[in-house]
């Protein structure tokens, strides 16, 4: 039935119409309160979408877990700030840059762009080597990616700052601009999923032996995933500096891969819905243990968590989500409209297990 | 009462049954072969007594001891052994290691060196290559292993899966040589998967014929062997090709 | 002085102490399939059992001001005893999961023992002094060497030896290598997957434990980040020596310690700072050209 396979295609896209919608009501909540820290809360989240949403177009469709996406992180973000600095600060803090560098002063949307194209262009690079690798061994060099883009940015004096933070940069990302960007995001994570390429991949990720032997070029089509992926993860990369003001190398290696990896698993890591999700949920989470971090006062009596309880508090979901419910809360079902019965829906035919 | 006894059983992966209410007794010495066409459920029926795969349904009992929701391991301390189809034997130990692994289990480890110099007078390959590592040995030298490996653990009941799979003919017959003689010596109890029913006859035994996960058939090996009609019925078409 | 025999000593006490680490993953990988991410924090968390738990910048001996004879195996014990801990908690509710899933729960359960050392501990790192007079140099072959380097070779090759004879010589070593094998037909034979797995972790938490004593008296400080980085060096030698192989995961762990010495001492003064990128750079080549490890015949099978 050609049909009903053709409403079967349309109805594929109506996950990301959700999914916009889904963001696009938390925003305009958040607004309707005027509440500047919740504001600030809205843009982190959305700043998180756009990672987890870039991280998931490569980790949900190869079934390659990558530790190595805060560096793609890292090189979007310091590109930004290459890119936007004023050449005074620039000639002060990183004074190493080359010419057209330091006398640069775009503006933010052009900048996260570029930043967007260089951290594909490393993806690229980077990956032509990993991803000859094969599952688990992939993954361990993908560590090892991370950890070299740690080391050289942490180290490299005149052009990063190493150590010390970069300060000043235009706080332009506020919770309109992160939902435009996240919503780019999953647009293209579902154009790409339902693409031949997406399709191909997915088919290669239970099972790596048989899907070579059916002829998939696994290597090629993960690299166009990782591409696009570190695309939208140095995008996420700049949104996060921008919206921060501040950079350090340190933001970018153990801790944010951690939560990024934890949104993803709790989400789902079999489908979009489930990165997205998984970002909602665990930014609610985690803005409940910030404050509690921060201490609360019931009645006579001031409660507060030990630093560190947050992280803790959200490892712990992540294991019991791995153990009790290993394809996360959207059990790897997308949120679509279903033929005729216009409702939100979980589709059982886009179940996988991971 | 029979040494093991399988009640009912039934075994599913997922929605999709791989053995339906099959129930089988084997009496103490007594040697059955489970035939059949691929996919009739015999290598299921032998992952379902060993542990390997829980049953949906049915009781499992060896000398009167439930298996059914046994761990292997726990399974195999009551008295069960498995020679597994492809051997599975452990490569990179040596020969000798091999057939220690399965020792631990016994109470009377006093005789272990005294059943370990008998399997070596049994199989005078594997006594040559004892401290070779065991992925070198041919297939049927691995086979021979399997078998000592499985005879180890001092076992009431022995399972042997598919013994002639991969194997020259002349090799199979002294692998169904060994596993007769070793019978009568030890008063061993013998359950082999075998779908050459012509091998079956020759070797003679009680036969139990397995088709789409049940129970199709039982009788006395060397009829089945024979009377190509009868196996006809039984297995339909692919049923010739899988008596040769 | 002798600059060869002094890079040589500390290509080898370095190595050692990567092969040790790299062991006690290459041990639980092999029974289980399971890159345990999480081993990096039981190293951290033998280390931080040496003190009082307080946030207090001075640290407080506890475990560490127990005599050396005693202070060995009670904090190999607590090693074990953790590591085994962890197993029971997050692992065993695993055994069904994918190897993937087992791989990030072990990288979200390194998170949680790593915080958690943060909150008992407080972040900043601490001073502790555990057998300063190791760090006295002594001269061997016309090179000045810590004594503590020359104790870390030994210690490794004991235990390394010690490892090599137990999986020899002993039930449990028996058990455990035809599990690793074959796990399904080892239990077939009977053996124990609870035991096997349990004596994995055991003896994994022992070498994380081994690896803290000697990083505690080397570095002579206590940070909850150093199970990290440590980790990270481990788990590259681990696949560079074949994931799962014992014999390759101690070979390549003194590979990288050496090709780590040598690069400090020959790369020029401006890149020196960089030299973890150019280690990992030469490993992410290594496993290019070889996928299997550098120390597993290339017929061999990648198991991953």
């Amino acid at each position: 039935m050609p049909g009903k396979h053709m409403q079967n295609r349309l109805l594929a896209h109506s996950t990301p119409l959700i999914l916009a919608l889904i963001l696009l009501a938390f925003v305009a909540g958040v607004a309707l309160t005027g509440d500047r820290a919740l504001a600030r809360m809205a843009a982190e989240t959305l700043v998180r979408v756009t990672l987890v949403v870039g991280l998931w177009i490569f980790v949900g469709n190869s079934g390659v877990i990558s530790f190595g996406h805060a560096g793609y992180m890292a090189i979007g973000a310091y590109c930004s700030a290459w890119l936007t600095l004023k050449p005074q600060a620039k000639a002060l803090f990183l004074p190493d840059l080359p010419v057209w560098l330091a006398n640069a002063e775009w503006h933010v949307f052009p900048a996260a762009i570029a930043s967007g194209f260089l951290a594909a262009f490393v993806a690229l690079i980077s990956g032509a080597a990993i991803l000859r690798l094969s599952g688990i061994a992939a993954s361990i060099a993908t560590f090892a990616f991370l950890a070299i883009v740690y080391t050289v940015y942490s180290n490299w004096e005149g052009v990063t700052g190493a150590t010390s933070s970069v300060v000043g940069l235009t706080r332009y990302v506020g919770p309109w601009v992160a939902l435009a960007w996240a919503v780019a995001a999953i647009v293209a994570a579902n154009l790409y999923a339902n693409s031949a390429s997406g399709l191909a991949l997915r088919a290669t990720r239970e099972d790596e032996v048989a899907a070579r032997a059916s002829g998939i070029d696994q290597y090629r089509h993960r690299l166009l995933s990782l591409v696009i992926s570190g695309f939208f993860t140095g995008v996420a990369g700049a949104l996060f500096g921008h919206s921060l003001g501040v950079l350090n190398p340190d933001s970018f290696y153990l801790g944010i891969t951690f939560i990024a990896l934890a949104m993803l698993v709790v989400g789902g890591i079999g489908s979009l819905s489930g990165a997205v999700t998984g970002v909602l949920v665990l930014s609610l989470l985690i803005e409940a243990l910030v404050r509690l971090e921060q201490g609360i006062t019931i009645g006579e009596a001031a409660l507060a968590l030990p630093s560190g309880a947050q992280e803790i508090l959200i490892g712990i979901v992540m294991i019991l989500v791995l153990i009790l419910r290993p394809a996360g809360l959207t059990g790897g079902a997308e949120f679509r409209l279903r033929a005729r019965t216009p409702r939100l829906s979980f589709d059982q035919e886009q179940t996988t297990t991971n | 009462m029979s040494r093991l006894g399988v009640f009912d059983v039934s075994v599913r992966y997922g929605k999709v049954p791989a053995l339906t209410d099959v129930t089988l007794h084997i009496g103490e010495g007594e040697r059955i072969f489970i035939s059949g066409p691929n996919g009739a459920g015999k290598s299921s029926l032998l992952k379902a007594i060993s542990g390997a795969v829980p049953t949906a349904h049915g009781r499992i009992e060896l000398d009167g001891d439930l298996l059914t929701g046994r761990p292997p391991e726990a399974v195999a301390r009551l008295g069960l052994s498995m020679v597994p189809e492809g051997r599975e034997i452990f490569g990179r130990l040596t020969v000798e290691e091999n057939l220690r692994v399965g020792t631990g289990i016994r109470r009377d480890a006093d005789a272990v060196e005294g059943d370990i110099a008998e399997i070596y007078r049994a199989f005078p390959i594997l006594a040559e290559r004892r401290h070779a590592s065991a992925g070198a040995l041919s297939g049927g030298q691995q086979q021979m292993l399997a078998i000592g490996r499985a005879l180890m653990t001092n076992p009431k009941l022995m399972m042997v899966d598919e013994p002639s799979l991969g194997l020259a003919p002349k090799i199979v017959d002294q692998v169904y040589d060994t596993l007769v003689a070793l019978q009568e010596e030890r008063g061993l109890t013998l359950l082999i998967v075998e779908q050459s029913s012509v091998r079956a006859g020759r070797v003679g035994g009680r036969m139990i014929l397995l088709r789409g996960g049940q129970v199709v058939g039982e009788g006395d090996a060397a009829a089945f062997a024979d009377k190509d009609a009868l196996t006809e019925a039984y297995f339909g078409k692919t049923g010739k090709e899988a008596a040769e | 002085m002798n600059t060869a025999a002094q890079l040589f000593f500390d290509a080898a006490s370095l190595g050692g102490i990567y092969a040790m680490a790299a062991l006690g993953i290459a041990l639980i990988f092999g029974v289980m399939n399971l890159v345990n991410f999480a081993h990096g924090q039981y190293i951290a968390f033998c280390v931080f059992a040496l003190i009082v738990p307080s946030t207090d910048a001075v640290a407080v001996m506890f475990l560490g001001r127990a005599p050396a004879f005693l202070l060995i195996p009670l904090l190999l014990a607590v090693g074990a005893a953790a590591a085994v801990a962890s197993e029971y908690a997050v692992f065993r509710h695993l055994r069904k999961a994918t190897p993937v899933a087992m791989m990030i729960s072990s990288f979200a359960l390194g998170f949680v023992i790593q915080n958690a050392l943060l909150a008992t501990y407080g972040g900043r790192p601490k001073a502790i002094s555990l057998w300063p007079e190791l760090n006295t140099p002594v001269t061997v072959m016309g090179a000045s060497v810590p004594l503590l380097q020359l104790i870390v070779i030994l210690a490794t090759l004991t235990v390394v030896a010690g490892l090599a004879l137990l999986l020899k010589k002993t039930r449990i070593g028996l058990e455990m290598r035809a599990a690793a094998e074959n796990f399904t037909m080892a239990r077939l034979l009977g053996v124990r997957a609870n035991v096997v797995i349990t004596g994995a972790f055991a003896l994994s938490g022992a070498l994380a434990a081994a690896v803290a004593l000697i990083m505690a008296t080397q570095t002579g400080v206590a940070d909850v980040r150093m199970g990290g980085q440590i980790m990270l060096v481990a788990f590259i030698a681990t696949v560079i020596g074949g994931l799962g192989s014992l014999p390759g995961a101690v070979a390549a762990g003194f590979l990288i310690g050496a090709v780590s010495v040598l690069l400090q001492a020959y790369l020029p003064l401006d890149a020196r700072p960089f030299r973890d990128a150019f280690l990992y750079t030469l490993v992410i080549v290594s496993l290019l050209v070889r996928p299997q490890g550098l120390f597993v015949p290339s017929s061999a099978k990648p198991r991953v």
